[in-house]
């Protein structure tokens, strides 16, 4: 059973081996599934090691779009994982730079509200960036500067969010020409110990309500970034699993891609909030509910060494 | 009320419509005054309403100004006007913290020296106004120091908006105790020059994402923007005209608390549009067709003067 509004089954070991044996895709996401924070979630190292040595292909979806793709091998490595390779790892960062490239195919600039992740995929993916300039003392809106080669606006988080860049992406959005584009949709993103940091689409409102525009957004629960993980691997939906621990996103977009989809309890999403999803009437709230539960991806661990 | 609505207010309607009044309302930008430029012909409009024997208030979203700064603009464009008689949202969400949220602590204030200023002059404390960049590393923001009295979280136009004050209320409001309110949700600060500068609405619809709360907000078309007036000052909603340019938040505040309304249309809304209102079957939108429009309120001046 794959995609849309799933019963909330846990699953324990031969029901996981069951389910395993019919994917050939495993697509994780990372905060809160294969990691939190600088720490791997138990087992998750040996899980990824072993899935592969079965035979099957592993991706890694985030929305986090703070760190290029090179840093996140390297964090893999740091905790633990074996040979993640670069081409492994789909970030908002990387997929919003491939849509300016190829989905797009941007003339032009496009004008960042985003950090250095973002900059990096955008420069590794060629697609040229309008610069910020110094901002000078007593600039105003009134009196800066406009690149009249930008024809995107991309945002995301960006810890050097100011009331000028709001003013200037919406000029920009002035011009229905002039792309629209949002890493991800994520409100708030969880730090250590239950703590929460605004995240890329609280400053997307910002935008959206400045502009009267709806951004495009790249990021779960958005289908992007399959279709970007597609185009590079040819993945057939019916074959392929996603695992996620928020609903609203990773879970959506396991739904909104036809895949089967598994919530892991070791970051945001409870099992309740699962089940409320479940039982709602709302079908936009049902897509939200996962076809299968575990208590941690170490589960799975335990399913294939059995 | 009229019978009929959205009527053309000819001379001798503007006679019976101002015999049948004690107190007129007026909305500022696009009614009276367009940026630094009053709106011909509105300066003799208030010296003569008075003259008449009717009292006249200023009732405006803005909140960049006291009550004080607001009487000194006034005067420097010709009006005859005290600070007693204005109400703009800085004042009135000082007003709102105290007597309707019972505010007994500081709040963590996103908006202007002004704001800092009408909040301290109630006995509120303030805390956060002005430039606040971000510092540290990313683990860091979830544990910024946080004000112990802080008690609410107040949002209004901030041109120092940061992502480390998106942050702070974030940190603030992630308690459910903690009171939320913005001072107006315009999406727009109302400007000649074309230019579309972001207005509060923007940064509150941030914050409000970020932390997934509704704010209460305090300006128009929120009724308490009437009742502050109200209360202070024993008006009779039936022999009050509201004078605004906007159907959304004037003609919609002189709906739901049973005022007269007129629209005039040298500001953001038109006569098309308030008849694509009356026509809808919507209630909602019904709210937003004034019982008059005219279009200037130098208009008037003539049944005034005779």
């Amino acid at each position: 059973m794959a995609g849309g509004g799933g019963g909330c089954v846990t699953l324990r070991g031969a029901q996981i081996r069951d389910l395993l044996d019919a994917k050939h895709n495993v697509l994780f996401d990372c905060d809160g599934v294969v990691w939190n924070g600088e720490t791997a979630v138990t087992g998750a190292p040996e899980v990824v090691s072993l899935l592969k040595q079965r035979g099957k292909r592993v991706f890694f979806v985030t929305n986090n779009c703070t760190r290029p793709r090179e840093n996140y091998v390297q964090k893999f490595s740091r905790l633990g994982f074996a040979d993640v390779a670069e081409e492994e790892i789909f970030s908002s960062a990387y997929c919003s730079a491939a849509y300016l490239r190829d989905v797009a195919r941007l003339q032009g600039k496009v004008y960042v509200i985003g950090c250095g992740g973002v900059m990096k995929e955008l420069r590794d993916a060629g697609v040229p960036v309008a610069e910020e300039g110094d901002a000078e003392p007593g600039a105003s809106i009134y009196t800066c500067p406009l690149d009249p080669d930008v024809k995107a606006v991309l945002v995301g988080y960006d810890e050097n969010f100011t009331f000028m860049k709001l003013a200037k992406a919406c000029c920009y959005l002035q011009s229905s020409e002039c792309l629209f584009l949002a890493t991800d949709p994520d409100p708030w993103h969880p730090l250590r110990g239950g703590r929460v940091t605004p995240g890329s689409g609280s400053l997307t409102a910002a935008l959206e309500t400045a502009s009267s525009r709806k951004a495009t957004v790249i990021g779960k629960p958005s289908r992007f970034m399959f279709d970007c993980i597609s185009s590079q691997f040819g993945l057939d939906p019916a074959r392929s699993l996603m695992i996620g621990d928020r609903l609203e996103t990773d879970v959506l977009f396991g739904s909104n891609c036809g895949l089967a989809t598994v919530l892991t309890l070791t970051g945001v999403s409870t099992l309740q909030e699962a089940l409320a999803f479940r039982d709602s009437q709302e079908p936009q709230q049902k897509h939200c509910a996962p076809d299968y539960v575990v208590e941690s991806v170490a589960d799975i661990l335990q399913a294939l060494e059995e | 009320m009229a019978a009929s609505k959205c009527t053309q207010l000819t001379a001798a309607l503007s006679r019976q419509l101002l015999d049948s009044v004690d107190c007129v309302l007026f909305d500022c930008d696009g009614v009276i005054w367009r940026g630094d430029q009053a709106i011909s012909g509105a300066p003799e409009v208030i010296s003569s309403l008075k003259k008449n024997g009717k009292r006249v208030f200023f009732v405006t979203n803005n909140s960049t100004k006291t009550r004080q700064m607001y009487a000194d603009k006034l005067g420097k464009l010709g009006f005859d006007a005290t600070a007693d008689e204005v109400f703009g949202t800085a004042y009135c969400s000082a007003v709102y913290l105290k007597n309707v949220c019972k505010l007994d602590g500081k709040v963590y204030l996103i908006g202007s020296n002004a704001m800092r200023q009408e909040l301290e002059d109630v006995g509120i404390r303030p805390v956060g106004v002005g430039p606040d960049p971000v510092s540290g590393v990313q683990k860091d923001w979830a544990n910024v120091p946080l004000d112990k009295q802080v008690q609410a979280v107040l949002v209004g136009f901030d041109e120092h908006f940061s992502y480390m004050k998106l942050n702070r209320a974030l940190q603030y409001l992630c308690n459910p105790d903690c009171q939320f309110v913005g001072t107006n949700t315009d999406t727009r600060l109302p400007l000649e020059g074309g230019k579309a500068v972001p207005g509060t609405g923007c940064l509150l619809r941030a914050v409000e994402t970020a932390a997934q709360r509704q704010a209460q907000v305090v300006g128009k078309p929120s009724n308490f923007m009437f009742e502050c007036v109200a209360s202070q000052f024993g008006l009779d909603p039936e022999r009050c005209l509201m004078v605004g340019d906007r159907l959304d938040t004037d003609i919609m505040l002189g709906s739901n608390c049973g005022l007269k309304t007129l629209l005039t249309l040298t500001g953001v809304s038109t006569v098309a549009e308030a008849q694509a209102n009356q026509k809808s079957q919507c209630p909602h939108q019904q709210k937003m067709v004034p019982d008059y429009y005219i279009n200037s309120i130098a208009d008037i001046l003539p049944a005034l003067q005779t």
